[in-house]
């Protein structure tokens, strides 16, 4: 019987490295020059009102209304009784962010199994079915269809049926992370270690023994950590989904720029920044409790 | 089981139980007495969800469609390259591996560290809507806003691999003599090169998504016809640009994966 002679690894290293990636870097160029100049040329581009000394000035105005240097009014925030009205809206918005990565959470882990390859086809326990590769491709379908969209336009479609408020913007939040984290946790399971998982159908286990004693968790430290780095992401885009479900800080904010309550914006970004260094720390302390012996 | 061990079980176990107690909170804060669907809104999902079969494919909206998509993609690429050309010097700076003398170098270190974990600590739809109130709405603007965050990013991604990069070659480049400024272009640069295209091709992806919501503003793209589209409730036509939106970031998705690919083998 004749073998296929296998290629060396040695066939590999003499193809001239990077070729897809340089032809890439090249294409990448010209699409920046292009884009460069449809944008310099075809759009009201504002290359002007760089060096204009107007544009300067306004943007020196804007500043001093925030800080509320020129207003005889005292600012929003030196008022103790300002800052607990929009601390209620920022607990608000970080409940909203608590939601959205709980939903999430809840949402991915019944459906990353099934999105990965190496489970559907069997290959770290059970058997091939038609049933896996359907289900596998309808997964992988749903990750791309919910992580394409961005968080605001799920907002908007949201907004069409479920009333304003924290929980249409968490929805919109979870919608789109639930691609992200699915898609991410599927591809931990597709890299995982055979090995235990092996081990452990060779002693014998049945399917959901090895699912719960080798997959999970060799894979959930993983799925908690991209679900804490989520949450950072997710608390920065509160603020955004909040502008059109109008719930927490966002509505406010919105409201605080059209009725040009400069100083009440700017007590609403300083509470924003203390919510986004707030959960980030808190989600570096919470991966490494995640990693730690996991 | 040793008496660490058990500690930390029970700490998981406290920790587990409060963030149990955090999500309780959370839905507390739902208001639960209002309808939680508005009324007329199952009927609307049914006909936003009837309006994908078939989705608006007249060539005219095609071609609206196509044109938003090319628009979208132009502010993704010129955010992205903006921010390649501020978040590159700064992670370089970041990496702590110009500057000759140790002490001036890791100060500096430090300082850019900073100002790239400001500058990626607020969204950047939200610096576009505060650079929109200070400078006039303009590409230039919004595109700034959205480089921003980005060079945020990849500055302090940059600034990962440089210092990830092996010891050895930088050690025989100073020893026959290349100032800090040559180790970098000769040593650093090249090895990490790969890790870095890869990422910022990575990157590329989520500026499509960051400019189509740039609509929010005024910018025009997906997004704005999304919401021209939504506020004449013709969802056909929302369904055919939501498919745009997939398909770009799809082949965007694509082109990086090969790109990774391509960089590691």
């Amino acid at each position: 019987m004749i073998q296929p002679v296998p290629i060396s690894p040695l066939c590999r290293t003499r193809r001239r490295p990077m070729t897809f990636a340089r032809a890439s870097l090249y294409a990448f160029v010209v699409l920046a020059v292009v884009s460069w100049g449809y944008i310099l040329m075809a759009t009201d581009s504002g290359a002007s009102d760089v060096v204009s000394a107007n544009t300067w000035s306004n943007a020196g105005n804007f500043v001093r209304q925030l800080s509320g240097v020129d207003s005889p009014a005292r600012p929003a925030y030196l008022e103790a009784d300002r800052w607990l009205v929009t601390g209620r809206l920022a607990l608000n918005t970080l409940a909203m962010s608590v939601l959205a990565i709980v939903l999430t959470g809840l949402a991915v882990l019944p459906t990353f199994l099934p999105g990965a390859r190496n489970i559907s086809n069997g290959d770290l326990g059970g058997a091939p079915s038609r049933f896996g590769a359907v289900l596998y491709h309808a997964v992988r379908l749903v990750f791309t269809l919910t992580r394409a969209v961005p968080e605001l336009i799920w907002a908007m479609l949201i907004i069409f049926f479920l009333s304003p408020g924290i929980l249409p913007g968490a929805v919109a939040l979870a919608v789109h992370n639930y691609g992200v984290v699915g898609r991410l946790s599927a591809e931990v399971v597709e890299n995982l270690e055979p090995g235990p998982a092996r081990a452990l159908r060779a002693a014998g286990a049945s399917n959901l023994q090895m699912l719960l004693y080798s997959i999970f968790p060799q894979a959930l430290p993983h799925f908690l950590t991209y679900l804490l780095y989520r949450w950072e992401v997710i608390i920065r885009t509160t603020v955004v989904v909040g502008f059109v479900s109008a719930g927490g800080l966002g509505r406010e904010f919105r409201l605080s720029l059209s009725f040009f309550h400069y100083t009440d914006l700017a007590l609403l970004i300083m509470w924003y920044l203390i919510l986004v260094v707030a959960v980030d720390l808190l989600s570096a302390w919470l991966r490494r409790v995640v990693t730690r012996g996991g | 089981m040793g008496r660490r061990e058990l500690r930390l079980l029970e700490s998981r176990r406290l920790l587990t139980l409060l963030l149990a107690g955090v999500f309780l909170w959370s839905l507390s804060s739902v208001d639960w007495k209002g309808p939680l669907i508005h009324t007329g809104g199952v009927g609307a999902f049914w006909d936003f969800l009837s309006s994908l079969f078939p989705p608006d494919l007249s060539p005219g909206f095609l071609r609206l469609a196509l044109t938003a998509s090319w628009q979208t993609l132009a502010y993704a690429v010129a955010g992205i390259t903006l921010a390649v050309l501020i978040g590159f010097p700064l992670g370089v700076v970041a990496s702590g591996s110009v500057s000759g003398s140790p002490r001036t170098g890791l100060g500096l270190a430090v300082a850019v560290r900073f100002t790239l974990a400001a500058m990626r600590s607020i969204h950047e739809l939200v610096w576009a809507v505060l650079f929109v109130a200070a400078f006039g709405l303009s590409s230039l603007t919004v595109i700034l806003a959205l480089a921003l965050p980005y060079a945020g990013i990849l500055g302090r991604i940059y600034s990962e691999l440089f210092s990830q990069v092996r010891e050895e070659p930088l050690r025989s480049l100073r020893a026959s003599g290349a100032s800090p400024f040559r180790v970098l272009l000769y040593g650093r640069l090249p090895m990490a090169l790969p890790d870095l295209l890869g990422y910022t091709f990575y990157r590329l992806e989520c500026a499509i998504r960051s400019a189509a919501i740039m609509s929010f503003v005024g910018i025009r793209g997906l997004g704005f016809e999304i919401q021209l589209s939504l506020n004449d409730l013709l969802f056909g036509q929302v369904w055919t640009l939501l498919l745009f939106m997939v398909g770009m970031v799809v082949v965007v998705d694509l082109w990086s994966t090969r790109v990774r690919r391509s960089l590691v083998s």
